[in-house]
């Protein structure tokens, strides 16, 4: 009865590595590669077009920057970034999204009596590895569930008889 | 009671008539009671706001002068031209850039902004007068420049030309394009250029500023009957910049997304972000509107600006090397734009 189930445990144990490696390997969309982002990103008296924009961390982002009418600059909250941008001549900015969060880019360069105003939002989503995480759960569920079935169908059937030996 | 009463009103009025005093009394009368030269305080608005504040500064040649920038509203740029080379960058608003110079010959300068502050950024502009102490009633005139007097003397009217072209809109007068279906490209041009009997006018740099590069197609082509005509073209892209160094200098580029790329657009595709807004249709700097374009009009487009088309005239502000290289830019945006 014990070197049955040691087998079974091994087994189990055999399964568990090939379907967490599966997982590991498996290429899941979105945040599991990290990309290069390509956005244009138009600035005029006084909003940014797009106004928000979200990106993944570890992104690479590159800002096709340009300006419709007058200069106008931009600036990201917190990364620092920070260029000038006149109208007619395209600025590429370029920067890795590595922090998390929601980042408010600003006009810099005074551009008339609503600059103050004149923000964007980049959202940059956490990079967790969700659906590999997620995908670990089931499997540690139904491992779990596997290891119990003798004593749950046990416990379950009517004509309930003690199972030996088993704990 | 009635004697702290006064020492109060006596305080509140201190505060309140002390300090514009003090504050005025430095700027208008202490500074330049201490300055060993005139200061004088300049306000930038934005154009459709005033603009510089004041627009005419008068000096006498040999006298120093020290020139405050203020900016009112929004950011602004100063530079001072033609050929001072002068140039104070941005200014934020609530910020002074300052510069003390001394204008030693007689003569007309502009101080002008360089950002785009407004739309009507280009309108922005004031005037030094600097007269000779020999006679400082008489202002001093504009000088006159050769290749604008040599157009007007050979009967050509830099702001209109024989064919019709489109504009906003419809056909005008003014703009000529050819359907010629060619895109000469410079970095062909010494290829093309080997092997084919090439007139010796061709060479002269004169020649070619009064020529349109397809007169000078023709040349080629009566000398060369059996070359292909795109192979003669790319050689005419080749001559035509042939006397400038292979690549554009940064100033120059610098200079033409300053003040050019709102309307003309980064590459001289007519597409800037201001082109919409123009009376006429900026002029793009491609092979159809340029095979049929002399350098010297396009000099003189640029030094005296285009009637009616919104064109700025920038003679005020660019020496005429500065003008040529700008030129020179134009003609390397139209044959360097084939993919």
């Amino acid at each position: 009865m014990r070197g049955w189930r040691w087998k079974r445990e091994a087994r189990l144990a055999g399964w568990l590595g090939v379907l967490a490696l599966f997982i590991l390997l498996l290429p899941v969309p979105a945040h599991g590669t990290l990309r290069t982002l390509h956005l244009d990103l138009d600035a005029r008296q006084f909003e940014f077009t797009p106004p928000r924009f979200e990106v993944a961390q570890g992104d690479e982002v590159v800002i096709r920057l340009s300006a419709s009418d007058v200069v106008h600059g931009f600036y990201l909250d917190d990364y620092g970034i920070e260029r000038r941008v006149v109208p007619g001549v395209v600025e590429e900015i370029r920067f890795t999204a590595d922090r998390a969060g929601k980042f408010r880019f600003r006009c810099s360069v005074s551009c008339g009596p609503m600059h103050p105003f004149m923000i964007g939002e980049l959202v940059v989503t956490p990079n967790l590895p969700f659906f590999k995480a997620a995908g670990f759960v089931v499997l540690a569920l139904g491992l779990l569930l596997a290891h119990r079935w003798r004593h749950l169908s046990a416990a379950l059937s009517p004509q309930a008889e003690p199972v030996q030996g088993d704990r | 009671m009635r004697r702290l009463e006064g020492i109060a009103i006596a305080l509140v009025l201190s505060v309140l008539v002390g300090l514009p005093v003090a504050t005025l009394g430095y700027q208008y009368v202490v500074r330049p009671a201490q300055s060993e030269h005139r200061v004088i305080d300049i306000i930038a608005y934005a154009p459709e706001a005033g603009g510089f504040q004041p627009t005419v500064i008068r000096l006498t040649a040999g006298e120093t002068v020290t020139l405050r920038f203020h900016a009112a509203d929004v950011v602004h740029g100063v530079a001072i031209g033609p050929g001072l080379g002068i140039d104070l960058g941005h200014i934020d608003p609530g910020e002074v850039r300052e510069i003390t110079y001394t204008f030693d010959q007689p003569g007309l300068f502009t101080y002008y902004c360089t950002t785009w502050c407004s739309k009507d950024h280009w309108r922005m502009r004031g005037v030094i007068e600097v007269v000779d102490p020999a006679s400082p009633d008489s202002l001093p005139l504009p000088e006159r420049d050769p290749i604008i007097d040599a157009l007007a003397a050979e009967g050509i009217d830099i702001d209109t030309y024989p064919d019709g072209g489109p504009t906003h809109g419809g056909a005008h007068p003014a703009r000529v394009r050819v359907s010629t279906g060619l895109t000469p490209h410079v970095a062909r041009g010494e290829t093309a250029l080997t092997g084919l009997t090439v007139p010796d006018i061709l060479a002269s740099l004169e020649w070619r500023r009064a020529h349109t590069p397809l007169e000078a197609l023709e040349l080629l082509a009566q000398e060369n009957a059996d070359a292909d005509r795109a192979r003669l073209a790319d050689a005419v892209a080749g001559l035509w910049l042939s006397h400038t160094p292979g690549q554009p200098a940064a100033g120059t580029v610098a200079s033409y997304n300053a003040n050019c790329a709102a309307c003309h657009g980064q590459t001289g595709a007519g597409d800037g972000p201001a082109a919409g807004q123009t009376a006429e249709e900026p002029a793009a700097f491609r092979p159809d509107s340029m095979l049929p374009m002399r350098s010297d009009v396009l000099y003189a487009k640029i030094q005296r600006g285009g009637m009616g088309t919104d064109m700025p005239n920038f003679g005020t502000l660019f020496t005429p090397e500065e003008t040529w290289a700008l030129v020179d830019y134009l003609w390397w945006l139209t044959f360097t734009d084939d993919p």
